[in-house]
């Protein structure tokens, strides 16, 4: 017999799989720690290649002057300010993604508890009916 | 207001039904005006410009995620910018990795307001943008819509200085790329609206949250505001030449639009509103509930007539128990159990209307000789 209850939990269990859910379980295997590492570390991979970019066209931009001053500038102060103008970048940008990914992973541990409560739910309905069938297999 | 809130109902159902079908062709459509879009504005490359080639990409657009959509409008645009000079193409290249990878990134979903935006702007109704974000999506979509204008501004650029661009020969490849990152770094109008299209959806969102009523109204005139009001300081202080009047009648015209999504997307009855207070062990509840404006759809009821069988002169019309009831009901008085519960599908046995007409020509008439619908 079809258990209306257990059809409509299931039709919304099987909706968060397919939609929200699929992303949520995958930060809710990581722990806390590694998720918000892993994603600070894609992150500062990310910001150094967009940097590198912009550098590239930075100086792109300004090529000739800057092949015609190549002997004349302090070309360690120069390598000094590039490099602390790309710390100060992927810093920000780290920082931005961290505060990110802590709010994303609290956010899908919160969806999670209630679907894993769902779960719960669920396997509870298939509990009372299999008593329900036991019972009703002793009295006959 | 009941006969709109019906045809909601109707478009609601019309769209869960035949999800499966409109949700390809909505995408297909979509994908369809933004290349044809991409290709009367920046149409360099003539053998991109073909019909045939649009409606297959479109094509696949349907079926495949709403992200290679993105994927497929820049690469369109590359390659008409790689028909016009390999520099702007080089710079548009660097310009959409880093908008990938740095912002992207955060909200993939909303990466079609990105594609959205610089379509509207092409429509010339780049105000709606902002205050629909704001109402439909999260602040984040913010960082997408600021792509969009940051697009939207460089195809500008690079229409504007493609006849400059013509005229120089290959040896000038530092002046071409030099004009085209000029074009977007000193480009104080695109600075202005990123902030102004930025703030509107964030003050947008922040007070359509708020338990007040009206509050989608109130959020949505706020938006148009503050979008005019940056708009115009952005105007006064970098000098940038923005239409005032222009602004306003787009702001009004994306107030009617947020009007629309509010119909379909936040339409309560204010006036029926509940508040409630009650508590558990650990907390204190403080609940305004508003209910939802709903109708439910007409139904159609089918009347099913059927010819009457016995002889005689004149029209008549009797009633008479269909074999099922008639069985149910002898059934009953012999004492029978199946009156207890019936289910829906027993319903179909029930009283009847019959019409007799005694014209030997309809007599011969099936049971089921018309339908009426009401």
């Amino acid at each position: 017999m079809l258990n209306e209850e257990r059809v409509i939990l299931m039709t919304q269990m099987a909706s968060y799989e397919g939609g929200e859910g699929r992303k949520n379980v995958k930060i809710g295997n990581y722990f806390r720690s590694d998720y918000i590492a892993v994603q600070v570390l894609k992150s500062v991979v990310s910001g150094t290649i967009a940097f590198g970019i912009i550098f590239a066209l930075y100086i792109l931009y300004d090529f000739e002057v800057f092949m015609q001053d190549l002997y004349k500038i302090d070309l360690l102060a120069f390598a000094k300010n590039v490099l602390t103008n790309y710390a100060i970048s992927i810093v920000a940008y780290g920082l931005l993604t961290y505060i990110i990914s802590t709010y994303r992973y609290v956010k899908a541990k919160k969806s999670l508890k209630s679907y894993y409560h769902s779960l719960k739910k669920l396997s509870s309905l298939y509990g009372d009916e299999s008593v329900k069938k036991k019972s009703a297999g002793g009295s006959k | 207001m009941t006969g709109l809130l019906e045809i909601r109902e109707r478009i609601k159902m019309l769209y869960s039904r035949y999800e499966v079908f409109i949700l390809p062709i909505v995408k297909f459509l979509f994908a369809l005006i933004v290349l044809n879009t991409l290709n009367g504005k920046i149409g360099y490359m003539k053998r991109l410009d073909n019909i045939a080639i649009v409606l297959i990409v479109s094509l696949m657009c349907s079926f495949l995620p709403k992200g290679c959509m993105v994927i497929f409008a820049a690469l369109f645009s590359l390659l008409h910018m790689y028909a016009l000079s390999m520099e702007v193409a080089l710079v548009g290249l660097c310009m959409f990795l880093v908008m990938f990878l740095l912002f992207f990134r955060f909200s993939p979903k909303d990466s079609v307001l990105a594609l959205l935006t610089p379509l509207l702007f092409a429509m010339k109704i780049p105000y709606v943008i902002p205050i629909a974000a704001g109402l439909l999506c999260s602040p984040a979509s913010a960082v997408s819509v600021g792509c969009g204008v940051a697009a939207h501004y460089f195809f500008q650029t690079v229409i504007v200085s493609a006849p400059a661009l013509g005229t120089m020969g290959d040896s000038e490849a530092i002046a071409k790329l030099r004009l085209i990152i000029d074009g977007i770094v000193k480009n104080k109008e695109m600075l202005v609206v990123i902030a102004a299209y930025g703030i509107t959806i964030v003050v947008v969102y922040l007070i359509r949250r708020m338990s007040l009523d009206h509050v989608w109204t109130i959020a949505m005139v706020a938006g148009a505001m503050t979008n005019i009001v940056i708009l115009l300081v952005g105007d006064l202080v970098y000098d940038i030449n923005i239409s005032i009047g222009g602004a306003l009648l787009g702001s009004l015209l994306a107030l009617a639009v947020a009007k629309v999504i509010e119909f379909f997307r936040f339409c309560v009855d204010y006036s029926r509103t509940e508040k409630v207070q009650f508590e558990d062990d650990e907390y204190y509840y403080y609940v305004k509930a508003v209910p939802k404006m709903t109708v439910s759809a007409p139904a159609k009821t089918v009347k099913r007539i059927n010819t009457q069988r016995h002889r005689g002169s004149e029209r008549g019309v009797t009633t008479e128990l269909t074999p099922k009831r008639a069985q149910e009901r002898a059934q009953s008085r012999s004492g029978g159990s199946s009156g207890a519960r019936r289910t829906r599908g027993d319903y179909r046995g029930g009283k009847s209307v019959t019409v007799g007409n005694m014209d030997p020509d309809v007599e011969n008439m099936g049971n089921d000789d018309y339908e009426e619908l009401f």
